[in-house]
């Protein structure tokens, strides 16, 4: 494929990707804050819908007609020292990667510096990558998925979990209803 | 549900992200991610200056090809999908969110502009190190029942709940 028709077809899916970022407010500092504060329930609710979501889909293509997967590498140092600066990094920027371009659609100012460090920070470690391969990045036991471990069909533990998602998120939705996580001004603001 | 509302029940919003995984694995022969395409970005702006980075093998291969650039034209359509819905709520948006000056316990600009900065490098330095974020990790990995997922998405959800403990409740 060519590399304009490529861009065609990101600009498309992205604007999906935003407009449906914004209806939900998952990109509001507010929403991200409050989750990870565990008063404010629209980030989960949004994530792992998702989750469910990819879940029948991949199920499908996957486990049907023999789609290929793109798991990622599984290098348990990197995965747990990743995963926790990119958390602390998501509260207190009130952004993921890639909502910070939603909250810039939006006009939220200070989201250009969150794209700049993000930018200092992907190009710090491009820097720093072929020092860290050795130590954190290489090794371990590969592309493992969860399926193989357990030596269970990919569709029939996709699906399985699904339903145990959809199952937490119903339980969820009852506890504690979407619209109650809004706050006045669409925020997450709900003082 | 109307595209002029201010808000969508945040499961629509979910399946509609979710549905984006058959475009990108059908289309672009890859999971939906949106962290690389940083690395692409300030890695062809450092070229200018640095064209020794090129040499970086990990750079070089952020560097070209559909994949890639595919990504960055991601998250550019992000913040024009986002631009859309907005003006067409009509819900406009200060320069920064109300919730940082309560959140943080201080209404000073400069503040947050450094905590921004801060916090974009800490995002991405830890995306890039776990080798994807909430999409590419959470919401592509998690769905491929990939183990290095689970593992990053739990980390990703202690460390940010960690921190959330210094900030104030609002």
């Amino acid at each position: 494929m060519s590399v304009l028709t490529a861009v065609i077809i990101g600009v498309l899916m992205g604007t999906v990707f935003g407009f449906a970022l914004e209806k939900s407010r998952v990109f509001e500092p507010g929403m991200i804050v409050g989750q990870m504060q565990m008063r404010n329930f629209i980030m989960l609710k949004v994530f792992l819908t998702a989750v469910v979501t990819g879940l029948v889909i991949i199920g499908i293509m996957h486990g049907f007609f023999g789609g290929k997967l793109y798991p990622k590498s599984l290098l348990y140092g990197a995965d747990i020292i990743g995963g926790l600066l990119l958390g602390a990094g998501i509260t207190l920027a009130g952004a993921c990667p890639g909502t910070v371009f939603a909250q810039i659609g939006v006009g939220y100012k200070d989201s250009w510096l969150i794209l700049i460090g993000g930018l200092a920070g992907a190009l710090t470690f491009g820097y720093l990558e072929p020092t860290l391969n050795p130590i954190l990045l290489s090794g371990g036991p590969g592309k493992l998925t969860l399926d193989t471990l357990l030596g269970v069909p990919f569709w029939m533990l996709a699906f399985g979990f699904a339903i145990a998602l959809i199952v937490l998120l119903v339980v969820l939705e009852k506890w504690r209803p979407w619209r109650s996580d809004m706050g006045q001004n669409y925020d997450g603001d709900k003082s | 549900m109307k595209l002029s509302d201010k808000s969508w029940s945040p499961y629509v919003a979910g399946v509609l992200i979710g549905l984006l995984q058959i475009p990108a694995f059908l289309l672009i022969n890859t999971a939906l991610g949106t962290s690389s395409s940083y690395v692409t970005v300030s890695g062809t702006l450092a070229s200018i200056v640095d064209p020794g980075i090129a040499q970086i093998d990990y750079v070089a291969k952020h560097l070209s090809g559909a994949k890639n650039w595919w990504q960055v034209a991601t998250v550019i359509g992000i913040a024009i999908g986002a631009f859309i819905s907005s003006r067409l709520s009509g819900t406009s948006r200060g320069a920064v969110s109300p919730v940082w000056s309560k959140a943080l316990g201080t209404s000073s600009l400069a503040v947050r502009m450094l905590l921004a900065f801060v916090s974009g490098f800490l995002l991405l330095l830890g995306a890039r190190v776990a080798d994807g974020c909430t999409s590419g990790h959470g919401i592509s990995g998690m769905a491929q029942l990939a183990i290095s997922s689970f593992i990053t998405v739990a980390c990703m959800f202690a460390g940010g709940m960690i921190v959330a403990l210094f900030l104030r409740k609002f």
